[in-house]
């Protein structure tokens, strides 16, 4: 990980101080014109929140409650009305979104692996092509390709449009290029809920994978509480409008894990309830 | 004028994506070798040549029958018959003129159909990016669409006279309406999530453009293409007719003056093979070939 090492004297009343913040939602406001209604809707007033190093963390919570818009701030992909939000110490976006500055193009700011709902590959290139673009385009080699498609099973498949392949098979390329960037913060949004249930299974234990084999810092949005509690380090409940923090759940249980595991099992039920 | 048949092969929609296991990266290679899209699907191509092209067989014989049994009935030099179509065909093709007057009409053409599609690529994108530009430019769209080509050929030839100017700039005014309002429709067509992938993986400006624009502009790029080529096609012989002292649609003027029925359809039939030529053979294996990841999708 790249950054400062002895951040101590800012950051979040940290339950557990060893830990370094790398993503900081602080004060953050967001307000939607509704499409339907035309009235302004707040999605979020003075919400903070704060993921760490080497933490993933996961936001459950019912349609409609921000979920994706809370991704797409952290991916930059929206700037908030108010407050702040920072990746790894420098300011990702501020309160004044200007034309400059605030989206880091050209390799500024941090790298970001990102999983959508859907695969979002190029139809019109090979598989192969695909996480190549996005390696060459964070300046990484495009080599690397090759093994990030072979870690998520589809090295077979590399030169095969995406269109040939089943849903599953596009999901793992669309995994493949948001673990072959090295990234330093990997969003995933919703990214199974797509997939048949079987399917979404086999990406989540993949993904697990991926994980155990190089901890990396996550944030991922899901309405399923089972895949929270299965994945994450931290859950936590995001309900109302403007969202507040429901409920949060430490999930302390090494990696790793069965899906079956009454205790993953147990965590669901938590957040089940706390769901309502 | 046209008697250019619709050839029936012509679609390249996606078809839904064939149905599969629900992930066989998982279970391992076990069905590699047995699911290479192979080439058992589709029909013998001697056999599916056979069935493309009989129904336009079909037609021509009839068109041809048809004028025969019309043209021997009347019994008037006005409608020659097919014997008498057929020599001027032969005397025009082996005339030097007519490739002079083909490679000036198709200069002409060329010159103004760029013309048109740079200037519609660019407001097209614009209107499909910038919601004033769109509003800017709906209405001179709207316009450009209805004014008949007659009109643009009567005005570029009072105000242009014998000039390359004119036959470019009415060849451009006819193809421009049609090819902006196709690339508009494309570009408000294009996927956002893509463009929010580019940005999450800090796509340049370069690559967006290579692999996200184009490809995703291509098919309105090659539809406003034919389209355009097509209006272009029909205002150049107006505009050849009117003002110009060579080109396919002068000589057409002579043919009509002379009261020759068989030189003017001689010329227009071989014009009409050219264009077809063209849009058929060229634009349409373009097509073709830039959609092959599409193609794959049906296999």
């Amino acid at each position: 990980m790249t950054g400062t090492d002895t951040d101590t004297t800012s950051g979040a009343p940290a339950e557990r101080p060893r830990q370094r913040p790398y993503a900081v939602l602080d004060g953050v406001g967001k307000e939607f014109t509704s499409a339907r209604t035309g009235e302004r809707e707040t999605v979020f007033d003075d919400f903070s929140l704060t993921v760490h190093h080497g933490e993933l963390v996961a936001v459950v919570g019912a349609s409609g409650t921000g979920k994706t818009t809370l991704l797409h701030l952290v991916a930059g992909l929206e700037h908030p009305d108010s407050g702040r939000i920072t990746l790894n110490d420098g300011t990702l976006a501020d309160g004044s979104p200007g034309p400059t500055g605030a989206n880091g193009t050209d390799g500024a700011g941090p790298r970001l692996g990102v999983v959508f709902q859907q695969p979002r590959l190029l139809d019109w290139l090979s598989v192969r092509r695909n996480v190549e673009l996005a390696l060459t385009s964070t300046g990484l080699d495009p080599a690397g390709a090759s093994q990030a498609l072979a870690d998520v099973g589809l090295a077979q498949y590399a030169d095969r449009y995406p269109s040939v392949l089943s849903g599953g098979q596009r999901q793992r390329a669309a995994v493949a290029r948001a673990f072959a960037v090295q990234p330093e913060l990997v969003l995933l949004d919703e990214p199974f809920s797509a997939l048949d249930q079987l399917t979404a299974r086999r990406l989540r234990l993949l993904l697990q994978d991926l994980w155990t084999a190089r901890p990396r810092t996550g944030l991922l949005v899901t309405h399923n509480p089972l895949e929270a509690a299965f994945l994450a380090d931290r859950v936590i409940v995001l309900e109302g409008r403007p969202a507040r923090v429901h409920a949060e759940f430490a999930i302390d249980l090494p990696r790793p894990r069965a899906p079956e595991d009454p205790r993953v099992f147990t965590h669901q039920t938590e957040i089940l309830a706390a769901l309502g | 004028m046209s008697t250019v048949p619709r050839h029936t092969t012509v679609s390249t929609a996606p078809a839904p994506a064939a149905p599969s296991p629900p992930d066989p990266a998982a279970t391992g290679p076990t069905g590699s070798a047995s699911s290479a899209p192979g080439r058992r699907g589709r029909p013998a191509p001697g056999r599916a040549a056979v069935r493309a092209v009989l129904p336009a067989a079909a037609f021509f014989a009839v068109l041809v029958g048809g004028w025969q049994l019309v043209a021997s009935r009347s019994d008037n030099v006005l409608v020659p018959d097919v014997p008498t179509v057929w020599s001027a065909l032969s005397d025009t093709v082996t005339q030097p003129l007519f490739y002079d007057s083909l490679g000036a009409t198709l200069l002409r053409v060329g010159l103004g159909f760029a013309l048109a599609f740079v200037t519609a690529v660019v407001v097209g994108i614009a209107m499909g990016r910038v919601e004033f530009v769109r509003r800017f430019f709906e209405p001179a769209v709207l316009i450009g669409l209805t004014v008949p080509g007659l009109v643009w050929a009567l005005l570029c030839v009072i105000w242009f006279g014998v000039s390359l100017t004119n036959p470019v700039v009415a060849v451009a005014l006819s193809a421009a309406p049609a090819l902006t309002l196709s690339i508009y429709q494309g570009t408000r067509a294009m996927d956002s999530e893509l463009h929010e992938m580019a940005y999450v993986y800090r796509f340049s400006l370069t690559t967006k453009l290579r692999y996200l624009w184009l490809p995703s502009l291509l098919p309105a790029l090659l539809s406003g293409a034919r389209l355009g080529l097509s209006l272009s096609w029909k205002v150049i012989v107006l505009v050849e007719m009117f003002g110009m002292s060579s080109g396919v649609g002068y000589e057409l003027n002579n043919q009509f003056a002379a009261q020759n029925v068989a030189g003017v359809l001689s010329w227009t039939l071989l014009f009409a093979l050219v264009m077809a030529v063209l849009e058929y053979g060229v634009l349409q294996s373009l097509e073709r070939r830039l959609g092959r990841w599409r193609k794959a999708a049906t296999v």
